[in-house]
């Protein structure tokens, strides 16, 4: 029988990382995150799942473990956020070069200095390029299911990459909502086993993570990328099937009210539900506006993202991270998805919600008509920071 | 030649290939030209096969740093390289072929003559004589100096002075007995390069690599012939010898093994000839003569 539970997004988390039976989670805590490995660690400790659970001294050596245990072949599972992440930074590229399909939560928060344990994406953005496959949640029933499916993708023969599921610090990880959780057996029947091609075997021995010589690096990082491009297949597949056992449905780029939209906001992550009700309010007011929420950052879904705004007029864009110096990242990838079509949208980018900053639905209803303020008087390539005191 | 002059420079860990490369810039700088040198980065290893590059130009701005595929110069520092590598590889019409060996001109024009100027030196001799080791590029520059002119003998000395201190003044006697000793071929017009095929490493495409670039053939490494790379290698005298196994315990190749008899072999295929057995042998059993 299917359950009815209140969790927050961390237990959430947990829960699905029970259900989809992982063999190893090592991790290092580090606030907003601590929930999710602490919750493992008691699993583990109860006997509620028979996992291997690592302590470690740190995030470096958090993923370090994870490397191992997944060439192994086992089912691993790890979880960070902020500084933790950064720390971690050199092995997360390690990760998906040497393709191991190790599940992470990152609980999404800003970074130091000023130390901050609250929630933005400037973490999700510094490890952007690092070939990982990033999924954004917007409540923890979505964190649940998409951390599940996040198993399935992983490993699935044609992919074989790690992959983060971004939840929103203290948004998400601390907030308490009611909760869908699916019968063990249904969960062990849509997850397939694990099994890596060169997973390490003292009678096969192979190297990982060698080096390579200009003669072979490019090839290399080409086919990483190809595989990372490719696996967007593969990420619809699992979430059509996910939606055929588990009824509700995925897609990399969602939309909310955008049919007969002429204006589009895009939001990634739990702000996105803030900004439904924002374009609820504005629609009943008779505005033409609807909502486009990024779900899948990484592969970026060129094709969907252009089939779905293209037609508009105005795109306005949240950044939850300012790459100080320059555009947010957000906006100019947007701006750069677009650029080749003969008719897309005037883009316009602000940054907001940076370090845990809220972002009311009043607020999301002022963003919109100062966007559409901007793309009236003509002033699009300003970078706007969204609340900020002048004075 | 072109507004600027490209060299190319083939020898091998240790020879001094990137030195002479760097000597010779240093060189053609303080002559008022403008210069380059730069290595072939990679792993450094003694012995194994090496490349250097130079380009210099009397006033014209030297932008490539690119290596250098159709060089106007080649200078190969090592005999025993003609045989694996293909150094004249896009070596233009008319450009300049200086190579050590003892064999002679007739023998090596005969082996790797082609359409351009050839000058040979026994530049190991030379070095073995002089410097009392096989370090061969001081020499080389003389032969280099001779056939081509890109710089002046005389220039050479303080480079020289600045890079070995009290070794330049060796350096120097190297480097102009090897001036006067090079023979030179002059460029015959419409001579055919000989056709030889040389090993050719091929080069995988993304889609052949291995997912995650996994090695799979484990201990690889044992068909890799490091023997090549060594101008000397090790002779044993028997009379010598006490059987101590000194030597294998110092080989960093881990190429010696005791045979029926008891003695200490190197494994030809494997020596790099790098002379740590003959230096730590107790007895002065070993000796290292040219490879």
């Amino acid at each position: 029988m299917e359950r009815r539970v209140a969790f927050e997004s961390s237990f959430a988390i947990a829960e699905a990382v029970k259900m989809a039976d992982i063999d190893v989670c090592a991790a290092y805590p580090i606030t907003p995150q601590t929930h999710i490995v602490e919750r493992v660690a008691q699993l583990v400790a109860n006997g509620e799942l028979d996992a291997n659970y690592i302590p470690v001294e740190s995030e470096h050596s958090a993923l370090s473990a994870c490397l191992g245990s997944s060439a192994a072949g086992g089912r691993t599972f790890t979880a960070t956020a902020g500084q933790g992440l950064e720390l971690m930074h050199e092995v997360v590229y390690v990760a998906s070069g040497m393709r191991l399909p190790i599940v992470m939560s990152v609980c999404n928060r800003a970074l130091s200095v000023p130390l901050s344990i609250w929630g933005d994406h400037s973490d999700v953005m510094s490890v952007r390029d690092t070939g990982w496959i990033q999924i954004f949640a917007e409540n923890a029933q979505q964190a649940f299911d998409l951390t599940l499916c996040a198993f399935h993708i992983a490993e699935d023969p044609a992919v074989l990459l790690p992959t983060m599921i971004h939840i929103d610090g203290f948004h998400l990880s601390h907030v308490i909502e009611p909760v869908l959780l699916p019968e063990q057996e249904k969960v062990t029947r849509f997850l397939p086993k694990y099994h890596h091609p060169f997973a390490l075997d003292v009678n096969n021995p192979a190297a990982m993570g060698d080096f390579a010589l200009p003669d072979l690096y490019t090839e290399a990082k080409v086919a990483h990328d190809m595989a990372l491009r490719n696996s967007i297949k593969v990420i619809l597949q699992v979430w059509q099937k996910f939606g055929e056992e588990f009824g509700r449905e995925y897609s990399p780029v969602e939309t909310y009210g955008a049919e007969d939209a002429d204006i589009l906001l895009l939001t990634m992550g739990s702000f996105s539900e803030v900004a439904m009700e924002a374009i609820d309010r504005l629609k009943r007011a008779g505005e033409k506006v609807g909502l486009v929420r990024l779900r899948l950052w990484r592969p970026f879904p060129f094709e969907q993202f252009r089939q779905t705004v293209g037609r508009a007029k105005l795109l306005i864009v949240l950044d939850r991270a300012l790459s100080v110096g320059g555009p947010g990242p957000v906006c100019s990838e947007v701006q750069a998805a677009l650029y080749h079509l003969k008719e897309r949208p005037q883009v316009i980018g602000f940054i907001g919600g940076l370090g845990g900053r809220d972002i009311s639905v009043e607020g999301f209803q002022n963003m919109i008509h100062r966007g559409m303020d901007k793309a009236s008087q003509g002033k699009p390539g300003e970078i706007e920071v969204f609340d900020v005191r002048e004075k | 030649m072109n507004d600027i002059t490209e060299i190319r420079w083939h020898g091998r860990g240790g020879q001094g290939a990137v030195t002479s490369a760097e000597l010779l810039a240093l060189t053609a700088i303080k002559e008022g030209n403008i210069a380059q040198a730069f290595p072939s980065f990679g792993p450094e290893r003694r012995g194994a096969p090496v490349i250097a590059f130079n380009r210099i130009s009397a006033g014209k701005p030297i932008r490539s740093r690119a290596a250098i595929a159709e060089p106007d110069i080649v200078v190969v520092l090592d005999p025993g390289l003609l045989g694996i590598i293909d150094v004249t590889r896009g070596l233009r019409d008319g450009g300049v072929l200086i190579v050590n060996s003892s064999k002679g001109l007739a023998t090596v024009n005969s082996e790797i003559g082609g359409p351009w100027k050839l000058a040979v030196v026994d530049a190991t001799a030379i070095a073995r004589d002089i410097l009392k080791r096989p370090i061969v590029n001081t020499a080389m520059l003389g032969a280099l100096i001779k056939a081509t002119g890109v710089v002046n003998l005389e220039s050479l000395t303080q480079p020289l002075e600045e890079r070995f201190g009290k070794l330049s003044e060796i350096n120097v006697q190297a480097c102009s007995k090897a001036y006067k000793e090079a023979v030179v071929m002059e460029y015959s017009p419409g001579v055919k390069k000989a056709e030889k095929v040389y090993p050719i490493e091929k080069s995988l495409s993304w889609k052949e690599l291995n997912l995650g670039f996994v090695v799979t053939e484990m201990g690889n490494a044992r068909s890799y012939r490091t023997g090549y790379w060594k101008s000397e290698r090790p002779v044993r005298d028997n009379a010598k010898c006490i059987k101590c196994g000194m030597c294998a315990l110092f080989c960093p190749e881990d190429c010696i093994h005791q045979d029926a008899e008891g003695y200490f072999e190197a494994d030809e295929f494997y020596c790099k000839g790098c002379g740590i057995c003959a230096r730590e042998c107790w007895t002065g059993a070993i000796t290292m003569v040219e490879a």
